[in-house]
């Protein structure tokens, strides 16, 4: 048997081509695998970025319909690889690509920290739009209380001034009468003010603390006074009318006045002035 | 110095989990005639620490904070549409070789009265000892943030900003 022997240099083509077969497993590796959720459901759509750490050189590519992704031609080295997909906490995994040999990685994502997974209930963190209204609606309300309550200081000191020039035996009918139209517009202003707080939507689960006590204590003091006030004034005022002293009950109008503005001015210090 | 680099280094080991135990979070209002904070320690908060770094979710009840006076913190709850909004979040992420040592700046992505606002490197002082970080800092948030109509006293509305103080303490899980 013979065999035929060529000795010749190979040709410049040929080393070439021989150059380019033995390094293209070298240069062209291929990255790959699929993103999964917790519970192995595939994630479609997620950005992969793989950023090779000796220059910072990224490359981007998202997974298909399957959750899979492909990321060819990379040089050996290690990479970063990032997974970010909407709903999840992106998800980083360092990935070494070996000359000649093509990896497979597979990413699982997790949800971000949730309100649930720190302990809250649903009721705790779901607030509602009801809920929200009641606080406005209180809000509102206890703003036009509050207006209220300041403008029924100008008739309520009005009507003490006056008071004190009703009550003589010489006095005219005419300051009686101011005093009590007086006296009626502060009582008005006084009851719509209070039906604004008193009607103001309740919160539930509000442990009442701070000077809103004293305020809500000193209630007590001027709302029953409001109204003994004008009753024990008008009994006073048909007294005087039918030329008699005022004597009686009547007579402890004036004490009951003073005590009742005392204590709403008192009221609107204690929500009005830092203790 | 050794110690705290080290601490460094375990904060971000993986995995490890982080559980808030307490804190103090604290928020200033200013108004010509008032100065009001706000203090809450219902704050409840989480940290998962994996390979490249560490996502922190820190949550507070706005009804849990207390100035004082009930009718202020209702009103309050109303202003920041607590109602609808009932918390308020704090969510970060600290890279992998967050330089935990006296300080770290972390970026915070924060929900409340139903807006988002973020804040790019929040200055924070660390103390770590062994397996227990106490944390403590002041964020920057101002009302406009977070679209909130300034209440007023007298006609006169408080101040924009309305810093807030934290300062937690958290232990690690294995």
């Amino acid at each position: 048997m013979r065999i035929l022997v060529i000795r010749a240099p190979p040709h410049p083509a040929a080393l070439i081509l021989l150059g380019l077969v033995l390094s293209g497993p070298l240069r062209a590796q291929t990255l790959s695998g699929v993103v999964t959720a917790p519970s192995g459901a595939v994630v479609p759509n997620a950005k992969v970025s793989l950023k090779r750490i000796t220059d910072g050189l990224t490359t981007e590519t998202r997974t298909n319909s399957t959750g899979s992704y492909k990321v060819a031609d990379l040089m050996p080295g290690d990479y970063e690889l990032t997974v970010t997909a909407e709903g999840y906490s992106p998800s980083t995994v360092t990935v070494t690509m070996v000359a000649g040999v093509n990896q497979s990685t597979d990413v699982q994502v997790r949800p971000p920290l949730s309100l649930e997974d720190l302990g809250f209930s649903a009721a705790q963190t779901q607030g509602s739009a009801e809920e929200q209204a009641r606080l406005d609606k209180r809000s509102h309300m206890l703003k036009v209380h509050q207006r209220l309550g300041l403008l029924t200081t100008i008739p309520l000191a009005a009507t003490v001034i006056t008071g004190t020039f009703a009550g003589g035996r010489a006095t005219q009918s005419t300051t009686r009468d101011v005093h009590a139209v007086l006296g009626t517009l502060t009582a008005g202003l006084y009851f719509t003010s209070a039906s604004f707080a008193i009607f103001a939507p309740k919160i539930p689960g509000t442990r009442v603390h701070g000077p809103i006590r004293l305020h809500k204590a000193l209630a007590w003091i001027h709302g029953p006074g409001m109204i003994l006030t004008p009753v024990l004034g008008a009994m006073a005022y048909a007294q005087r009318s039918r030329g008699e002293r005022v004597h009686g009950i009547a007579s402890a109008h004036s004490v009951v006045a003073v005590v009742t503005a005392a204590a709403y001015g008192a009221s609107i210090l204690s929500v009005s002035v830092k203790f | 110095m050794t110690f705290l680099l080290l601490s460094v280094l375990t904060l971000t080991q993986t995995p490890s989990r982080w559980v808030l135990d307490s804190s103090t979070v604290r928020y200033h209002v200013s108004h010509p005639l008032h100065q009001v904070d706000g203090v809450s320690h219902g704050a409840r908060g989480k940290g998962v620490c994996q390979a490249r770094g560490c996502e922190f979710l820190i949550a507070v009840p706005i009804r849990s904070f207390d100035s004082g006076d009930s009718n202020r913190d209702l009103h309050m709850l109303q202003t920041v549409r607590g109602g609808q909004f009932p918390i308020v979040t704090v969510r970060t992420q600290l890279p992998e070789g967050a330089q935990l040592s006296d300080s770290v700046y972390a970026d915070l992505e924060i929900e409340f009265a139903g807006q988002t606002a973020h804040y790019a490197r929040v200055p924070f002082h660390v103390v770590m000892n062994g397996n227990e970080a106490r944390v403590s800092g002041t964020i920057p948030a101002t009302i406009a943030d977070f679209k909130i109509d300034p209440p007023s006293l007298l006609t006169i509305p408080i101040k924009n900003d309305i810093p807030v103080y934290v300062e937690s303490t958290w232990h690690r899980e294995k």
